[in-house]
């Protein structure tokens, strides 16, 4: 069973408080933080922009002057831009309403990370089992300022942590905050 | 056994471990490895294009040309040639507590490895070694099998000494490490001090032929076997079918003759059947005996040995630290003859496939009786109780869940094509494989549980057989919690924690005991600092 308050010999020399809340720290009450509002604009105009050059490659071919393509292509080419548009609208709309749903908080002792629209984790990362730290900008990435801060731990490649659409100063504080943890610099 | 241990330790102190300056050729023994694994690289690089030849050539038929003899002929001499030049271009040295490694023949190699980053020393002994003494050191660095080093052929006396030096290296590493470290658990004292005076092998398990018979019955080894003969498919299956035609029994005949009255059909049915079943079964023991064969599992101080293997004598260490967690298997064969398989899960970083049997990221003791595994299991977690504990069951809406997610729709689709088409047998069949899966899930949801007892975390769970999990929770390595919009609204959640070997998943749990639980891990973890290595 789950003890309330289990005891270790390390208890005294503990802390691990976020500040405002009650003795013992409660993933539950955690205060979370929202990724940089730029993250879904630019995840938004992907998906519009995919479909719509997906969307205008089928068009032209299908009105292009050049040359006449087999009956069945012409036949099946509003089907083919019905389905890209569908797929990119809910494309489209999954980064509408799971964009904002993507929030960080981060402990003395550890980050955590929830995200997930239909089914929503908190994952929670625990510096001390930190291996290395990354920091990731895409051509995107870089044009907006945003980076996505990767934490590996020995779980594997499988359970990479990773916070995306961060500002890229908060990412390299973070970042920084991992690196300078006793914990991990002590190695 | 004991006795072999004990003399080659004793040889094991008079040899110096550093080479010095100079590089070493190996034994030429090692000409023979490289030989067989050149061979096999390169059947591996063609054997996609032998079906391909043997169609094209008519292969048999060629056989006896010259030019068949003279192609022949080149391959061996250019396969035997090119062991010898391996075996030319391949030096090593230990100095400076470095193992150092140039190799490849095209590729060039070189691999400085410090001793103490050295996680596991494997030694094998090819059949082909034994007679002369000599094995083989497989050198393993954090996980990653790509930087795994291995020094082809020194004297077996030789090799102990070497993983015993890499032990004390590591030893002195962790010494200054855990000097530093707010607590030192007291085990890893003992071992810093005790291991450079002498190192007592204790055995805590050996399994006999029997019990691996069982092994090879109740487990599929087949593929040990299967793996090795794939060349040989189509002559077996020409041979078979042309003895079974000597005893007068034609299967296609069996097939068009409408004589035949259905039972005697399905009796033959039955019969060729049992046939195959024995002989895999025949197949799978053969398979244990070959990697089990003379199984000891013993203990050195902190770390655990395993010794096994027919004609290739394996042996594989593990320190009693890294053990991430304790899994005790149990089939529903199993579960009749009460054996166990039991293993223990080091860090699984390396992601590509290892064999299962050979890893040295789990250790396997084979078909244990259940007391064994109870005491085997405490030996590795002091204290630790797999079965006594009593579970935390998961919610029945896990079976709704799945039933409605992933089978709802097939099912009523199947049921729609059925009525429509007036086939009543798709309408029985879809009914009896959707109840048949109600059934697994019902027999899952039952099985899977989890107890936390303040030093242990256990996860049961299984469908007809039993799987038992145990690890510490300060060695976790991740938490999540995972929740659905309806899972949230009946207070239920998804428990997920990440271990260095892998992770555990236990799901529709209530809430608040997921939360608690989640937290409690991350305290462990966080407070007491432990390394999980």
């Amino acid at each position: 069973m789950v003890s309330e308050q289990p005891m270790t010999p390390q208890d005294t020399l503990f802390s691990n408080q976020q500040i405002m809340h009650s003795e013992l720290p409660q993933l539950a009450q955690l205060q979370l933080e929202p990724i940089s509002t730029k993250y879904r604009i630019i995840n938004l105009s992907i998906a519009s922009m995919v479909t719509l050059v997906l969307i205008a490659i089928a068009s032209f071919l299908r009105f292009n002057p050049f040359f006449e393509l087999p009956e069945d292509l012409i036949y099946a080419y509003p089907f083919i831009v019905g389905v890209i548009g569908t797929l990119g609208g809910l494309w489209f709309v999954y980064h509408v309403f799971a964009d904002t749903k993507i929030k960080y908080a981060i402990r003395e002792q550890d980050i955590s990370k929830q995200a997930g629209l239909i089914f929503r984790g908190i994952s929670c990362q625990p510096i001390l089992r930190v291996q290395h730290v990354d920091v990731k900008r895409g051509p995107i990435d870089r044009w907006a300022g945003l980076a996505k801060l990767q934490v590996f731990s020995a779980g594997g490649e499988m359970h990479t942590f990773e916070i995306p659409g961060l500002p890229l100063e908060n990412a390299e504080k973070i970042r920084q905050f991992i690196l300078d943890h006793k914990d991990v610099s002590a190695r | 056994m004991t006795d072999q241990v004990s003399a080659s330790e004793s040889a094991v102190n008079n040899i110096q471990v550093d080479t010095g300056d100079d590089w070493q050729r190996l034994s030429p023994i090692a000409i023979v490895y490289f030989t067989i694994r050149n061979i096999l690289t390169t059947f591996q690089g063609l054997i996609y294009v032998i079906p391909a030849l043997a169609v094209t050539f008519n292969v048999f038929d060629n056989l006896n040309s010259p030019e068949a003899y003279i192609g022949i002929s080149a391959i061996i001499l250019l396969t035997a040639g090119s062991g010898i030049v391996s075996f030319i271009m391949y030096k090593f040295r230990v100095h400076n507590q470095h193992v150092e490694i140039h190799s490849g023949v095209f590729q060039r190699r070189y691999t400085n490895l410090p001793l103490w980053r050295i996680q596991n020393v494997k030694i094998e002994l090819p059949f082909y070694y034994r007679p002369f003494g000599y094995a083989l050191v497989v050198l393993d660095t954090a996980g990653s099998g790509k930087e795994e080093a291995k020094i082809v052929a020194v004297p077996l006396a030789y090799a102990h000494a070497l993983r015993k030096r890499v032990l004390i290296e590591k030893a002195q590493q962790n010494e200054s490490v855990t000097a530093n470290a707010l607590t030192s658990p007291d085990g890893d004292k003992t071992l810093i001090t005790g291991e450079q005076d002498e190192e007592k092998e204790e055995i805590l398990n050996t399994r006999s032929v029997g019990d691996i018979i069982i092994h090879g019955i109740t487990n599929n080894r087949v593929w040990i076997i299967l793996g090795a003969a794939a060349p040989f498919y189509d002559d077996v299956f020409g041979f078979v079918s042309e003895w079974l035609a000597e005893k007068g029994l034609q299967l296609n005949q069996l097939v068009d003759e409408q004589a035949i009255a259905w039972w005697q059909f399905s009796l033959y049915a039955f019969v060729v059947l049992m046939m195959v079943m024995a002989a895999l079964a025949l197949l799978s023991v053969g398979g244990a005996l070959f990697t089990f064969y003379g199984y000891t599992l013993s203990r050195a101080d902190d770390r655990y040995i395993r010794r096994s293997g027919l004609l290739n004598k394996l042996e594989v260490s593990m320190r009693a630290s890294r053990i991430q967690m304790i899994t005790a298997k149990q089939d529903w064969l199993d579960k009749i003859l009460k054996r166990v398989n039991l293993y223990f899960e080091q860090n699984t970083t390396a992601s590509q496939q290892v064999q299962e049997l050979m890893s040295p990221n789990k250790l396997i003791v084979p078909s244990v009786t259940e007391n064994e595994a109870i005491e085997l299991s405490q030996e590795v977690m002091p204290g630790c109780n797999l079965h006594a504990q009593t579970y935390q069951t998961i919610s029945k809406r896990f079976i709704l869940h799945w039933l409605s997610v992933a089978w709802t729709v097939p099912f009523l689709l199947a049921i729609t094509v059925g009525v429509v088409s007036e086939h009543m047998d798709v309408v029985v069949l879809a009914f009896s494989i959707f109840s048949g899966v109600a059934l697994l899930l019902t027999l899952r949801w039952w099985r899977w549980g989890i107890a936390f007892d303040r030093r242990y975390i256990y996860v049961r769970r299984g469908r007809v057989g039993v799987d038992y999990l145990c690890f510490e929770p300060y060695k976790v390595q991740q938490v999540m919690v995972k929740q659905s919009v309806f899972m949230k609204r009946r207070k239920l959640a998804t428990l997920k924690v990440v271990l260095a070997s892998g992770a555990v998943t236990v799901p529709f749990l209530p809430e608040s005991y997921v939360y608690r639980l989640a937290d409690s891990i991350l305290i462990e973890v966080e407070s007491t600092r432990r390394s999980w290595m």
